[in-house]
């Protein structure tokens, strides 16, 4: 049998092998992007290049509302051809630049935009343009000299600050608009003096810019796929630089480093450039430009003095060359198949104010339902209602937390999503309710494919709608996917969406439509391959000439597909109840837009320490993005994770927005239970770790999403002056709390490098340990043995946890808080804490409370206190709500009023106090002498336990501690 | 279902701290009271780590270490709460599921919760408690009494296995006789025969032969094991044809399917439905042109077809050499050599020396009588002579001689083989008895022998799932197709902590090297069963890929009552 098994090992092989890549196109296979591609070598190549497009200075119009203007735009390559540009200042400083063709063959795709903005921004009424002989200016406002410029000819955009160009559209002349044409008859070959026949060509008079070959404009094949392209050649090329920015991140999803390297330029680091181009990608590369599940064509460019951005609202196949000419600058080179000009421009000029700006773009991140920050078990497949009850039953004589149980699409019978297999869940709502008697969710999979049979209703309900995708000659598209022959809902048709509403009803409906009665408003859902994903379809996606409603072919509106359908998944579960309760919807595909509908995971990683490393700076990435509620599969979809790779995957996965741990159905199964000792123990540590920061975790959400700031942050957006932090990627901090984690992601390690930015001192979480600051920075080596997270405090922080292990978070309701105050080099410390009830939209109508926690010194007193927050910030308490007044003692607040704090642990205090009281009363406390925060020195800090200081989180409280 | 409600309505100040005692098991009781007395009793961690204040027992924080101050709040994480649960039975929780707003039904006193969150259940649960034990009981019992026949059977089988392996015993002795006598007669005549057989097979058409016998029967030995392959590779291959998920949209998965397809002359199984029709008519007239041509090779001539291969070659190599060796001497004729007939006797083996010689004498003197050769008292001469007349005559006797001692090899042989089946069954015999009583096997008591093969069934759908006790598990579709061995019966529950021959021990059957799947283990059951009436599968999944959980039920697995369980609870 030796011969067979090697046999069968080499059969296995090509799993091993990863990723094909010959699955997807690079640009080279693509006529679009070679076009692009080959425009830029042309014009560096050229020392007197100069782009053909300027602005008709005479044409200019100024809006009544002052803050934008139309012109129109001439190209010297086409003159017969019109342009138009359409420039707008928002409200917030934003610049707004459109560019379309007028009046031509065809209309350009001008719709991203409305699917992605959550709303139409507001312009600034008090903006003044001024027209001169070569440009209009406007200044943009804010506290520096900022400056929006459009130069005529060439036609130029730039973002001015203090005089430095910040954001440059057009500065290298890389714009080009391919306008609508007919297709040319083939030229008759004339017969030349030697007999051969030979085309006789004119000399085109465009080939300086163009190219001499009208290279794939028409019909294009690739593989067995060809692209009937009836539109011809429509193709967006635009250089956007930043001249004065070192550092550009965004633009996920790609698994790469956070400060994206090179693709183009000498020595770059990649050779391809990056892709948007919305891909299920197999066993996709750690290390790689290539296309995933999600695109958000948003860009930030960084310095010590500024962070600005770009957001370039296309939903095309779309490749970004990304160089830097030098280390101060960067240059960015964008190539869309399809689409209009459409890019905002960001001004900054602070971390904070880019998130702001795009926030109020796009929308910021729905506040999630406080149960879904838990811990989520999910496999490909828990195979039957019994397996599930058994996987709850081992969690529980374990005493390991977990909030939700998850199922994947082995439920389904024949993938026939909504339809239990009932040979194997004959009993779906007994069993929901077994699981959520423990207050527990369940997650079930609902993917975009239908399977063809008219005797599955929601095909059927979707025929007679006529709500189904088409192919280029207008009949119902057909594919393949896990339910074999399949059809895909077009959710651009507004058609689609009180029908599918409808689906997720949990009683019949009287129109007698199908509902899911066999479900509970306790089964949120996952919504998975909405790239679309289809197994034989070119680059396992649709074609890219099918139509969608409106007309509008699949190429134009390809990367927005996916979030529409969970975009509608959200409103359906949203629709459920009366009152609504906060869906949770996971999607893996995604657009800029996409955080407003719930949670994304990077997709099907591989169980490799590379993936788990790259892992992290995906999803800090989609942070960056405005996508915070992220996370990557914990143990890596494919393969076996010895037991140490899983344990650190746990520990690092503890500190993703999103936590879920998922497997596929070859692999060994892998439940936190099954593990031996002392990997149990450590990651049922790890996941009560989660568990005991949620109140820090729901903080930071509370706060994305109001501000847009990302949930986890990376360093430059934290410490945006510290330059030598610009590329760490490998380290982040949990919301504006202070904390900073490491994780370990390398085999057999027993120590990690950290870097602690900044000159408060840093604290070690379980040791409480002093490393003193360091006004540019510091790197220390600490222990990191497989039990040991590097995790930190910083100086000037108070940290709110709930330390009592329980089974789901909804039974740490009414469990005590733990404060950690570590105290910076003057003796003071801040922090915050949000709570709602964690499920209902009541939050919006000012049911929840949240605090400010403070330590002051004042004299020889340092004063512990806490008030709240709400009454002082109405506007901004609550995301797209601006609340008139707050109660403090609102009917939520009055439901937590028993909740106390049962332990305050004040680190670095300078002495030992004499006293510590809480009004007249006499607090129990305990003090351990050891290095104070002021002390400059490394060692165990001074410790101060207070005993049962506080009955009441939700009311006012003061402490003095008096040394 | 949550009573977060009642909570919220029933909310205490935080310091009204419970019973000092709350959650204490009653053997710890007298542990729960202050050091000192008076104004500030004092109280000693069960660790002895610390003293504290004898109000900050169960007051809801964690002083101590160990976690013993909080036996009644659940503060301290990972210690236990006892509820005294009157009525029903005492039980501990997890300190994780004190106060956290969930009635337990553990603890059906409510004592988990504030006052007020949990109504007293005990009655209830302790009814429908005492409802299941008696019931099981009566299970149990009516296993337990089917389970005792298999004991019986057990001992049934002992005795007749017993019987036969005496029988088989007096038997064997038989044989062994027969075997000694007919071993003492080869010796006699193989002792005549050997060394002239020896000297024969130096020729070298001999050693080429023997060449070309070991190579042949090396070529078979590689062709089965390929054909075996082959089988499993196609085994595996029809597997993947049939099974594989098209969806998966592997084209490695999809080449290597239609390479087998064409190869093996299958239709075109249905995968992307694409010009399926189409291709699958392409495929078929490819199929059949690669057999004609296959069948041109094989007509080739003097050559063997695979039919011819398989029906002869095993005779052909069971052919007796030696026998070969001497016809072909018949055949080719006497050698002609002269030096071999002057050393004829030389030639002839030493053991045949005496017996030639005699005759030899007398033909020589029967010869001389008849006047065929001149008087003459020289045996050498003689002998030149009886050469030159008579050597067809003693070739003859040889060949007598040595084909006598094949005879006997052959009826020895023969005597060997039934020694050693009857030996073999014996031993078999042997060994079932062994296993009968063996806590390995069948059980100390033998209970689990009655099972030995037999077959239970479990319809699910798609398939239908068999066990055989102690034989093989399978996989059946149930629209045809071939059968997948799951496994083998290897061992119980034998993982370290559970001892052999308990309850535990037979909770679990495990049977593994089922057929490999195709990119994955090998096919392996688990059988977890329990105490039932009757031999019956429950359920079965497929856990993880190819790895599956039976579950059942058997009477072997039901103990009288009075045995297991020794813990009866006292209701």
């Amino acid at each position: 049998m030796r011969a067979v098994s090697s046999l069968l090992l080499l059969v296995a092989l090509p799993a091993v092998l990863a990723v094909k890549t010959e699955d997807f196109k690079t640009c080279s296979q693509q006529a679009f992007c070679r076009r692009g591609r080959a425009l830029s070598e042309r014009a560096e190549k050229d020392p007197l290049w100069k782009s053909p497009y300027s602005v008709v200075a005479s044409s200019v119009v100024i809006d009544s509302d002052h803050a934008s203007f139309a012109a129109a735009v001439k190209s010297s390559l086409y003159p017969e051809i019109k342009f138009g540009l359409d420039v707008k200042v928002h409200e917030d400083g934003v610049v707004r630049v459109k560019m379309d063709e007028v009046d031509g063959l065809r209309k350009r795709y001008d719709e991203a935009a409305s699917w992605a903005l959550v709303k139409e921004p507001k312009i600034n009424p008090n903006i003044k343009w001024t027209v001169g002989k070569q440009d209009i200016r406007a200044s943009v406002g804010g506290a520096d000299d900022v400056e929006i410029v459009v130069a005529f000819e060439p036609l130029k955009v730039t973002l001015f600050r203090n005089g430095k160009e910040q954001v440059v559209l057009n500065g290298l002349g890389l714009l080009h608009m391919e306008h609508f044409r007919t297709k040319d008859a083939p030229k008759e070959p004339e017969v030349g003096e030697d007999g051969t026949q030979v085309v006789l060509e004119t000399p085109n008079p465009r080939a300086w810019f163009e190219g001499d070959e009208e290279d794939g404009y028409w019909e294009e094949t690739w593989r067995s796929w060809t692209d009937s392209k009836p539109k011809g050649p429509e193709s967006l090329s635009l250089d956007i630089s930043f001249p004065n920015h070192g550092h550009v991140y965004g633009i996920p999803q790609h698994a790469t480093r956070l400060s994206l390297p090179t693709t183009a330029g000498e020595n770059s680091y990649y050779d391809e450039p990056y892709r948007l181009w919305n891909s299920d990608v197999f066993e996709y590369l750690a290390d790689s430009t290539m296309s995933l599940y999600g695109s958000i064509p948003v860009l930030y460019a960084h310095n010590a003095e500024s962070t600005v951005g770009i957001f370039n609202a296309i939903s095309s196949d779309t490749y970004i060359d990304v160089a830097h000419p030098d280390t101060k600058s960067s240059f960015t080179h964008w190539v869309s198949e399809s689409g209009i000009l459409d890019v905002f421009i960001l001004p900054g000029p602070t971390p904070a104010d880019i998130f702001k700006q795009f926030g109020n773009l796009v929308g910021n991140p729905a506040l999630p339902a406080h149960w879904s920050l838990g811990y989520h078990q999910c496999r490909w497949n828990y195979v039957s209602s019994e397996d599930v009850r058994s996987v709850q039953k081992r969690f529980d004589e374990e005493d390991i937390p977990v909030d939700v149980f998850w199922l994947d699409i082995e439920y389904a019978e024949d993938h026939k999503y909504f339809i239990w297999d009932k040979k194997t869940f004959p009993d779906p709502v007994e069993m929901t309710n077994d699981v959520s008697a423990n207050a527990r969710k369940m997650v079930v999979i609902v993917d975009p494919h239908l399977k063809r049979v008219t005797s599955y209703p929601v095909y059927k309900e979707a025929v007679e709608l006529d709500v189904l995708s088409k192919t280029k000659d207008n009949n119902e598209y057909e594919g393949w996917c896990w339910s074999g022959s399949s059809a895909w809902v077009d959710f651009f048709n507004p058609k689609s969406w009180d029908w599918w509403k409808g689906l997720f009803k949990t009683t019949q409906s009287k129109n007698g439509k199908y509902a899911w009665t066999d479900s509970t408003s306790d089964v949120h859902i996952w919504n998975d391959m909405n790239e679309p994903s289809i197994f034989n379809g070119p680059e396992i996606s649709m074609p890219r000439d099918n139509i969608h409603y409106g007309g509008w072919e699949h190429r134009d509106v390809h990367n927005i597909n996916g979030m529409l359908f969970s975009n509608q998944t959200w409103q359906a579960l949203k629709a459920r109840t009366d009152p609504p309760q906060r869906p949770f919807v996971l999607t893996r595909s995604f657009y800029a837009g996409s955080q407003r509908f719930g949670a994304m995971w990077t997709g099907d990683n591989l169980g490799t320490w590379e993936h788990m490393a790259v892992g992290i700076k995906m999803v800090l990435a989609n942070n960056l993005a405005g996508f915070s509620f992220s996370g990557s599969d914990v143990g890596g979809f494919f393969g076996n994770p010895d037991p140490e790779m899983l344990a650190r995957w746990y520990q690092a996965g503890i500190f993703s927005p999103f936590f879920r741990a998922h497997a596929h159905i070859d692999t060994k199964r892998r439940e936190p239970y099954l593990l031996d000792e002392p990997y149990k123990s450590i990651v049922k540590d790890a996941i009560r770790l989660r568990y005991n920061m949620l109140p820090v975790w729901y903080t930071a959400f509370r706060e994305a999403s109001t501000t847009g700031l990302p949930v986890i942050r990376p360093h430059f957006v934290v410490f945006p002056q510290d330059e030598s932090a610009f590329a760490i990627d490998d380290q982040f901090f949990i919301g504006s709390s202070g904390l900073l984690v490491k994780p370990v992601t390398e085999k057999g390690a027993t120590k990690a490098s950290v870097y602690l930015p900044g000159n408060q001192p840093w604290y070690d979480y379980f040791t409480h340990r002093i490393h003193a600051g360091a006004s540019k920075g510091r790197t220390v080596d600490v222990v990191a043995e497989l039990h040991q997270i590097p995790l930190f405090i910083r100086g000037g922080s108070i940290i709110a946890t709930k330390e009592r292990p329980r089974r789901s978070s909804p039974l740490m309701k009414f469990d005590p808080y733990t404060l950690r105050v570590a105290l910076d080099q003057d003796q003071s410390a801040q922090g915050e804490l949000y709570v709602d009830d964690g499920v209902t939209f009541s939050h919006e109508k000012g049911q929840f409370v949240w605090r400010s926690l403070k330590a002051q010194k004042q004299g020889e007193t340092i004063k512990l206190s806490s008030h709240d927050l709400a009454s002082t910030n109405l506007a901004v308490a609550v995301d797209g709500a601006a609340l008139t007044k707050y109660n403090p003692s609102n009917n939520f607040a009055k439901t937590i009023e028993s909740v106390r704090i049962e332990e305050i642990v004040i680190l670095g205090l300078a002495s030992k106090p004499s006293r510590v009281i809480a009004g007249k009363e006499q607090l129990e406390w305990d003090f351990y002498p050891g290095v104070a925060a002021s002390a400059k020195e490394d060692g165990a800090p001074s410790q101060l336990f207070i005993k049962n200081p506080v009955s009441s989180i939700s009311q006012d409280w003061e402490i003095s501690i008096d040394l | 279902m949550i009573p977060w409600i009642f909570l919220a309505l029933a909310v205490s100040p935080v310091f009204s701290a419970v019973d000092k005692t709350h959650g204490v098991p009653p053997d710890l009781l007298p542990k729960y009271t202050p050091l000192t007395s008076g104004a500030s009793p004092t109280w000693k961690c069960l660790d002895g780590s610390k003293e504290i204040k004898w109000s900050a027992v169960n007051d809801d924080y964690c002083d101590c270490a160990d976690g013993s101050d909080e036996p009644g709040t659940g503060a301290c994480p990972d210690t236990r709460f006892y509820c005294k649960n009157e009525g029903h039975i005492g039980a501990f929780i997890p300190s994780s599921r004190v106060n956290d707003g969930l009635c337990e039904t553990s603890c059906c006193d409510g004592s988990d919760e504030k006052p007020g969150v949990c109504p007293n259940k005990c009655k209830e649960i302790g009814d429908a408690y005492k409802a299941k034990m008696v019931a099981e009981q009566k299970l149990r019992k009516t296993g337990s009494k089917i389970r005792s026949s298999y004991i019986t059977f057990a001992h049934k089988e002992k005795t007749r296995l017993e019987a036969e392996i005496a029988a088989a015993a007096l038997d064997i002795a038989i044989k062994q006789e027969e075997v000694d006598h007919l071993k003492d007669l080869v010796e006699r005549t193989e002792s005549l025969s050997t060394a002239a057989l020896e000297q024969k097979k130096q020729s070298p058409l001999y050693q080429t032969l023997l060449k070309h016998h070991h190579a042949l029967e090396s070529l078979q030995r590689e062709y089965k094991k390929h054909l075996e392959r082959e089988k499993t590779l196609g085994d595996i291959l029809d597997t993947l044809r049939t099974g594989y998920n098209p969806n998966y949209q592997d084209m490695a998965v999809l080449n290597a399917v239609r390479g087998w397809e064409y190869i093996a002359g299958l239709p075109h199984i249905n995968d992307v439905g694409k010009d399926q029709e189409e291709e699958e008519d392409n495929l078929e007239e490819l199929g059949s042109d690669d057999v004609e041509g296959g069948e041109a090779v094989e007509n080739e001539e003097g050559l063997w077809t695979a039919e011819e291969l398989d029906r002869d070659l095993p005779g052909l190599l069971a052919s007796n050499y030696e026998s070969l060796l001497l016809e072909h001497e018949k055949h080719v004729g006497a050698p002609t050599t002269e030096s071999l007939l002057f050393d004829l006797s030389a030639y002839i083996p030493d053991a045949l020396l005496p017996q030639y010689e005699s005759f030899r004498d007398n033909l020589v003197s029967w010869l001389r009588t008849l006047g065929v050769i001149k008087g003459s008292s020289d045996g050498d001469a003689a002998g030149r002579v009886l050469s030159r007349t008579c050597k067809h005559v003693v070739l003859m006797f040889i060949f007598a001689v040595v084909l006598d001692a094949s005879r006997s090899r052959q009826a020895l042989d023969e005597a060997e083989r039934n020694l050693a089946t009857a030996t073999k069954e014996k031993s078999k015999s042997e060994e079932s008895l062994s296993r009968l009583f063996n806590p390995e096997w069948f059980g100390r008591e033998g209970e689990f022998k009655k099972l030995d093969n037999t077959c239970l069934e479990k319809n699910m759908g798609d398939y239908t799932y068999e066990v055989c006790l102690f034989g093989e598990a399978k996989q059946k579709p149930n629209n045809g197709g071939s059968h997948f061995s799951l496994g083998r019966f290897a061992h119980w529950n034998n993982v370290d902590g559970i001892d052999v021959g308990s309850p535990e021990y037979y909770s679990k059957m495990f049977y593994t090297r089922g057929t490999r799947c195709w990119n994955g283990p090998d096919r392996t059951v688990v059988l977890v069963w329990t105490c039932g009436t009757e031999n019956a599968l429950i359920s079965v999944q497929e856990l993880e890929k190819c790895e599956y959980q039976f579950t059942g039920t058997s009477p072997a697995l039901c103990l009288p009552p009075d045995v297991e369980g020794g813990k009866r609870d006292e209701l």
